[in-house]
């Protein structure tokens, strides 16, 4: 048999390519708060808006990535809809699953043109703490790690023969209780990991208030127009009679 | 001179378990090196914590003795006044980085000192050149094979031109030829004038490292040591089996792994596996344990098996924490039903986990949680033996000489026993030994052999030390 390497559920690699990626972090981060704001509105608006923005992930050169990270929660999608649909409505159904799109869609653009340490440094700019920008950056870049970590504890478990029990679906409410074989471990794995970043951090100076960052931000042009852009199309799909 | 570094009668007690380690008395002037060597479990790890301030600035306990950097006592110091002076290297490179590219990563500590873009940007020329890092800029860290991981966690201190270099077995994840790199680029820093600490437990690789102060450290830590393991026969025999690996080969995309591999194995063989970091030790290990799909195949014969039978072949991870969740004695016996309690009292004694069955695995100190992890796979019924991965690391010689016991009395008992390493000095005691390298299988048979074929070493990029005679 022939394996294909899983590809993780959160892509954090980078899409070079894409025009998005030498825009200013601050920018894509306005544009994903423009995105989560048309998140609320009614169906309708809804679709012309993933309409416009799938125009737009099409321009940044994202579209394949973004069919992908669709592809990975397709099966919550289906799940979702089709309990809506049954339990409420066939609107509600459509519109639940629209609105999980585009939030997938605007996570697919932020991460995959911006680096961690670039997402720290944009919200440290617009008056975060370094402390938690750093956090917010530690979590974003830990997303991979994790799922690797996962994956070993459920191979180890695995070859010793506990989760044979857990995944019979025929005895799996009965064996919920075993869960904690996996648990356990991730929560220890987890903990220890940020206790020796922390380590980490603190012997190379991470409280020093004279921290200086090295690389700068600088907002064009063109992140003015992205900004505008994004600011007057949720205006209008809001305000529009 | 006064010294860099000294520290009087400095120990450190764990507010949970109650364990202590310590004293450490020690100075060190201007390019001196000192190496504190001690059982595992004995607070070596712990007490570098104390020489970097990480103790007691980021740990509850209670620190007795006092540390001096200079005229300062780091007890008065806040932690990052402390980072400009002492720079710290922990075990594992790969859990320690804090950055998502190479560049970053360097650039960190850098930031941190405060210091103006044009002195950032020359340090980090410097240290590129110095480190030879140019084509890793823009990687990931974690991409890195282990050696490189350890040069850049290197690299990351000394662009910060910290006067004392503090490392806590920064030797123990590499293979020989990374080690010996590392050893020399640390050298090279000994010449330019800093003082270095060691806390290590690979002695010979540190052999010949210039002004060296060697400081035992007691048996404060509560691990038991010593290589004794019950005189009675292992409880279960294995009856006559082979297995055999045709065409194994493993592919990760477009890159293979392990490409076309044809080995056998008979029961009652001790077999070590090296090779350099990613030549698909690991994998090999999934394979054979039936983690990792693969093509080619692996079958049985003999045991009243049919061919087409998979090798039922338990494996202890690298990893100890990835299965640890009940109290010791619950933890050997999960799962198992019916199990043979002869072979549960056997290993409790042989692994020196008597006094623990009903401890939390939280409590454990690593040495222990492996040696858990080792006696929860040979209690797991398995007809054909056990695969271990990296075994050693982070163990002292009384606990390799300990392991090596074990695992010669279960090959004895008729079992498979195969364990990837790059410690050299433990593979030296299996009686075959198979060298791998990025093609695939470079040598293969009797120990004593391989230690003699000198160009096997050479084709598989591994030194072979000198200490280590076949």
């Amino acid at each position: 048999m022939k394996w294909k390497k899983r590809k993780p559920y959160i892509s954090t690699d980078l899409e070079e390519a894409s025009p998005l990626r030498n825009f200013d972090p601050r920018a894509k981060l306005f544009l994903s708060l423009c995105a989560s704001v048309v998140v609320m509105l009614p169906l309708q608006r809804l679709v012309i808006f993933l309409g416009i923005y799938i125009l737009f992930i099409i321009w940044s050169r994202l579209f394949f990535r973004f069919l992908t990270q669709l592809d990975k929660i397709k099966w919550i999608l289906i799940i979702l809809f089709i309990v809506d649909w049954l339990v409420v409505s066939l609107q509600l159904a459509v519109e639940v699953t629209l609105r999980l799109t585009v939030i997938t869609s605007v996570f697919t653009v932020l991460i995959s043109t911006t680096t961690p340490g670039e997402l720290a440094l944009a919200l440290e700019r617009l008056g975060l703490p370094y402390r938690f920008a750093f956090s917010i950056k530690l979590a974003f870049q830990s997303l991979g790690m994790l799922e690797q970590e996962w994956q070993a504890i459920w191979e180890a478990q695995k070859s010793r023969g506990v989760l044979s029990d857990i995944m019979n679906i025929r005895t799996i409410f009965t064996k919920l209780g075993d869960l904690v074989s996996l648990t356990v471990p991730a929560i220890v794995l987890a903990t220890k990991q940020a206790w020796v970043i922390t380590e980490s951090a603190t012997a190379r100076g991470f409280d020093s208030p004279m921290r200086k960052p090295y690389h700068q931000l600088s907002f064009t042009t063109r992140d003015w127009v992205l900004s505008i852009i994004s600011a007057g199309l949720v205006a209008t799909l809001i305000f529009w009679r | 001179m006064k010294p860099l570094l000294y520290s009087e009668k400095v120990s450190f007690t764990y507010p949970q378990t109650h364990r202590s380690c310590g004293p450490l008395s020690l100075s060190l002037r201007q390019g001196e090196s000192a190496l504190v060597h001690g059982p595992s479990g004995g607070g070596k790890s712990t007490l570098a914590r104390c020489l970097a301030g990480l103790i007691p600035h980021l740990y509850h306990g209670q620190m007795t003795g006092d540390v001096w950097i200079g005229d300062h006592n780091t007890k008065e110091m806040r932690s990052w006044e402390i980072a400009r002076e002492v720079g710290f290297v922990f075990q594992n490179p790969a859990t320690q980085m804090v950055a998502s590219t190479v560049e970053d990563e360097l650039l960190f500590g850098l930031e941190n000192l405060g210091l103006p873009g044009e002195e950032i940007k020359t340090r980090l020329d410097f240290v590129v050149d110095q480190f030879d890092l140019n084509s890793f800029l823009k990687r990931s860290p974690h991409t890195l094979s282990g050696g490189e991981q350890q040069k850049l966690s290197l690299a990351a201190i000394i662009a910060m031109q910290p006067s004392v270099l503090i490392m806590d077995e920064p030797l123990s994840m590499l293979d020989s030829s990374a080690a010996y790199e590392f050893i020399d680029l640390l050298k090279e820093q000994l010449e330019e004038g800093k003082s270095l600490v060691f806390f290590e437990h690979r002695l010979p690789y540190l052999q010949d490292f210039p002004s060296l102060k060697r400081i035992p450290l007691g048996i404060a830590g509560n691990e038991q040591t010593g290589s004794q393991i019950p005189s009675l026969p292992y409880p279960e025999k294995a009856g006559a089996f082979s297995i055999h690996v045709q065409g194994l080969t493993v592919s990760f995309g477009k890159k293979k792994i392990l490409n076309d591999l044809n080995l056998e194995f008979e029961g009652g063989q001790l077999v070590a596996l090296i090779g350099r970091n990613g030549s698909g030790k690991t994998t090999l290990l999934r394979s054979l344990a039936g983690l990792q799909p693969f093509e080619g195949t692996i079958h049985v014969i003999g045991d009243g098996q049919d061919e087409s039978d998979f090798p039922q072949l338990n494996m202890v991870f690298q990893n100890p924490d990835t299965q640890l969740f009940n109290p010791t004695g619950e933890e050997i016996l999960y799962k198992i039903q019916s199990p043979n309690l002869e072979l549960y009292e056997w290993l409790i004694q042989a692994l020196k986990l008597e006094k623990y069955q009903e401890t939390q695995p939280l409590l454990l100190s690593e040495g222990e949680k492996r040696r858990l992890a080792l006696a929860i796979a040979i209690m797991h019924p398995h007809h054909h033996g056990i695969l271990l991965d990296e075994p050693s690391l982070g163990q002292d010689q009384a606990h390799k000489d300990l392991l090596i016991e074990l695992l010669k009395t279960i090959s004895r008992a008729g079992y498979l026993v195969f364990f990837a390493t790059h410690d050299i000095e433990l593979a030296a005691n299996a009686d075959r030994m198979i060298l791998i390298g990025e093609k695939g299988i470079i040598a293969d048979g009797p120990t004593r052999n391989i230690l003699q074929n000198h160009n096997a070493w050479q084709q598989a990029g591994l030194i072979l030390p000198h200490w280590i005679a076949p």
